[in-house]
């Protein structure tokens, strides 16, 4: 039963997983760019769930509703400010632009909150579900379930309404878009926006789960390329199916090795992956072009 | 980024030998020496990785690695009772073999997901190192009770980063120059050119890996400590990168500019508060790139091409 | 885009047309020769050696040339620069120094007109220079065929004349070539011979004026069923 532990706990890490993974992947997908920030902003999430907990007693269950509009804000800001210029260009520039502003986030968190370790301790935390051999932490049952809710609220977005349906078209073919009519620009903010808004949300259900300091999501960056180049970027089920095969090859490398080597796992995985399938999986490793 | 036009050989001769004169003319200037010091061998390491995320436009975010590769094979040879000296070599040739390992399969990854996976090299690297304490002495690392004196580790410093920079000046000239230039700015048409990417790639790096690993060598010789954080670590990662995209990325002298300026920041910056200096750099670049993305060394060309063009320009209307 | 069953045979000398209407697969078909696409199934033999599966810039040095059809310069290169690529690296024998490649850079140059751009920033150039450009790049690697792709499209007739003329001096120095293309008077007077490719197929080969009445081709371009 303690593999049922195992794998039911996997699934509901890959739910949180594929949060954190889908910012990447709309980013990509809407504007072309890596956002190689997407650690700094995981970050930011935890800590500013944690700073209204220890500062005003805010629930940390509550903090995504102020969390998700105020980085879908700043997301929208920073698109307009800052990425708009570098779009266009080639892709190192926007990389380079991004690993800065990941600097920059980094730095600020330790200087507002020092290297020291956080983290949350609500009565969620240590509460499981038991039955017999299994237990389940409700902490990471809950993350799953907002996780989720999350994706099927953007699943929905994109494919039922006006605009969703616009940020499809501009991932698609960003040239044909603008050719009927949609607001490329207005539609791009709008997309970093709801990107950078994902990875706040991914970064407070985090906080929920782990203790975390400034450095914090940079292997959790690591674990969102591979699910990437696992699952592939074009939709949310390759995203979900990424995210699944990743956790479910870190819980059982866990029984197997020790915790510090976690980490290794997804490195592997990539590389593994890399050499068996040096083709690539779906147009991510090479761009052809043409007919 | 074809050429580049490299300051009179004269002034680099006269440079150089003033570079050389110091430790003989200022014996106990120990501050002077040592902050020299630091910049020849940055110098030399963000000369190493221009070869490959400048000339190549592969940029790389786990260049720790390699540095760290050197730094802890002559660590670790050392405490074995080899000379220092002796282990420069198997150093920078161990940091290549590594890099290629490494590098063949992560070259299949075009533009930014290479980056990406450069920082999961670094971080597994550094994993490794943390984990196989038999060989590194895990996470305390391994140290030395002394090392050489500070006048040779400075002209030892002097000496990579002579060579850096002379590498990356025949590089500039030299047809591997041209297949590197020609795969940054289009791989595809590049190949079809007849130009074997992936082997001029992991030239490249295993290049840029040697030389960096042999500087990993002088730094550990220099520090007489290496720990899976402070060679591994990310900040050295970043170091990496900064200093050639402050000074000029791609260029012959951008990286020696950004490791001045790196120098002088850190100084100035870590002293009175940790991560003020990092915090700076993020800054610096995401200005850098904003505004202008050739670093210094850009900013210096813009200023000379703006000033004869109007000089142009001036001759034009004087004529019509 | 599939190629789906292509018989095709080159003879040295030859101008070929290789015409049909979009998404024939013509440049699929192209890519699978150059080595930039790999085939699932079927052979590639130049001068009687198997190509298929090898690498782009083997078969470039093997003597097969090809252009692309959007054309991209290197763009921080100048003319001359982006020509000495192809004669560094897709010549056999490589040339043995800077200079020499230069010199034959600067021959290939020449013979496409584009001499007094040498210098200039490859970016700077108008359309047409740049399908010049593209025509030297593959002429300085020495081939013994080139593969040129849509190289006339958005020239007006000026610079179309001026193309064809170049391609013919291109097979008057002995090299053969192999021309995708939707301008088919160009293309008429042009070829020596011509095949049509229709949805992966090929569905004619010969000489141009029977090819280009057949009633099959007319079809395949006009969308309607054969008489």
């Amino acid at each position: 039963m303690d593999t049922l532990s195992t794998l039911i706990s996997a699934i509901l890490v890959a739910g949180l997983y594929a949060t954190m993974s889908y910012g990447l992947a709309l980013i990509y997908g809407v504007l072309k760019i890596v956002n190689l920030a997407n650690a700094g902003f995981l970050m930011i999430g935890a800590y500013a769930t944690w700073w209204m907990w220890t500062a005003f007693g805010f629930n940390p269950l509550l903090a995504p509703l102020v969390i998700v509009p105020v980085f879908f804000l700043i997301g929208i800001a920073m698109e307009r400010t800052m990425i708009q210029r570098v779009v266009d260009q080639e892709p190192i520039i926007s990389l380079l632009l991004l690993f800065g502003v990941w600097l920059v986030l980094q730095n600020v968190a330790y200087l507002l909150f020092t290297g020291d370790t956080r983290s949350i301790t609500i009565p969620l935390t240590d509460a499981v579900y038991q039955r017999g051999d299994i237990v389940i932490p409700w902490a990471r049952v809950y993350v799953f379930a907002v996780g989720t809710l999350a994706l099927v609220a953007m699943q929905l977005f994109l494919t039922r309404t006006q605009l969703g349906r616009a940020i499809r078209s501009i991932a698609q073919d960003r040239d044909a878009a603008r050719l009927v009519g949609i607001d490329v620009k207005r539609v791009n903010a709008i997309a970093f926006g709801l990107g950078i808004a994902l990875l706040g949300l991914g970064g407070s259900l985090l906080s929920l789960l782990y203790s975390f300091d400034p450095d914090f999501g940079r292997t959790l960056t690591l674990k969102s390329f591979c699910i990437v180049v696992l699952g592939g970027l074009e939709s949310f089920v390759g995203v979900a199916f990424g995210s699944i095969a990743l956790a479910l090859a870190e819980a059982f490398g866990l029984r197997y090795m020790p915790a510090s080597l976690q980490n290794l796992i997804s490195f592997v995985l990539l590389v593994v992956v890399l050499i068996a399938f040096p083709k690539g999986i779906a147009g991510l490793l090479r761009r052809r072009s043409g007919v | 980024m074809s050429r580049v036009q490299v300051a009179g050989p004269l002034i680099a001769a006269a440079a150089l030998l003033c570079a050389v004169a110091v430790p003989f003319a200022f014996p106990h200037a120990e501050y002077v020496l040592d902050v020299l010091f630091l910049i020849f061998l940055y110098g030399a390491m963000s000369a190493a990785w221009n070869i490959i995320g400048g000339f190549a436009g592969q940029i790389s975010f786990g260049h720790a690695a390699f540095l760290g590769v050197g730094a802890y094979a002559t660590m670790i040879l050392w405490g074995e009772g080899w000379s220092p000296w002796a282990t420069l070599p198997v150093a920078g040739g161990l940091a290549a073999i590594f890099s290629i390992l490494v590098g063949v399969p992560s070259f299949r990854l075009r533009g930014p997901y290479f980056s990406i996976a450069t920082i999961g090299i670094g971080e597994a690297t550094r994993l490794v190192a943390l984990n196989w304490s038999k060989l590194t002495g895990g996470a305390s690392g391994l140290t030395m009770a002394a090392g050489p004196p500070p006048q040779i580790q400075y002209l030892s410093a002097l000496a990579v980063c002579v060579a850096a920079f002379g590498i990356s000046w025949w590089i500039v000239q030299s047809r591997f120059g041209f297949a590197l230039a020609a795969i940054k700015q289009d791989t595809d048409a590049a190949q079809t050119l007849g130009v074997d990417t992936t082997l001029f790639k992991t030239l490249a790096l295993a290049l840029s890996a040697a030389l960096v690993g042999i500087a990993g060598s002088i730094y550990a010789m220099h520090y007489l400590y290496v720990s899976p954080d402070s060679v591994f670590g990310f900040s050295t990662a970043i170091a990496l990168v900064i200093m050639p995209i402050i000074g000029g990325v791609g260029t012959v002298w951008g990286p020696l500019i950004g490791a001045v300026v790196y120098t002088f920041i850190r100084e100035q910056f870590a002293v009175k508060l940790a991560n003020a200096d990092l915090l700076a750099f993020g800054l610096l670049l995401v200005a850098i790139v904003l505004f202008e993305p050739k670093g210094i060394v850009g900013a210096w060309g813009s200023v000379m091409a703006r000033r004869a063009f109007r000089k142009r320009a001036a001759g034009v209307a004087a004529r019509g | 885009m599939a190629v789906a069953d292509v018989s095709l045979q080159v003879f040295a000398g030859e101008i070929v047309g290789l015409i049909g209407p979009n998404g024939a697969g013509k440049s699929t078909l192209f890519k699978v020769i150059a080595g930039i696409d790999r085939p699932t199934s079927g052979a590639v033999e130049f001068n009687g050696n198997p190509i298929a599966g090898k690498r782009a810039d083997r078969v470039c040095r093997l003597g097969v040339a090809s252009t692309h059809q959007l054309v991209r310069p290197f763009p921080y290169m100048s003319v001359l620069e982006n020509v000495m690529v192809g004669a560094f690296f897709g010549r056999v024998p490589r040339p043995h120094s800077p200079r020499a490649a230069r010199e034959i850079a600067f021959e290939a140059l020449q013979f496409c007109g584009l001499e007094g751009r040498a210098g200039d920033a490859a970016r700077m150039l108008t359309l047409a220079g740049r399908k010049r450009l593209e025509i030297a790049r593959a002429l300085a690697t020495g081939p013994v065929v080139v593969l040129l792709d849509e190289v006339l499209a958005g020239l007006n007739p000026t610079e179309t004349d001026r193309t064809l003329e170049l391609m013919r001096a291109i097979v008057a120095r002995g090299v053969t070539i192999v021309i995708v293309e939707h301008n088919l008077r160009a293309v008429r007077g042009l070829c020596s011979r011509i095949a049509v490719m229709a949805q992966g197929r090929k569905i004619a080969d010969g000489d141009p004026a029977t090819v280009l009445a057949d009633a099959n081709v007319i079809a395949a371009y006009l969308g309607t069923a054969p008489q």
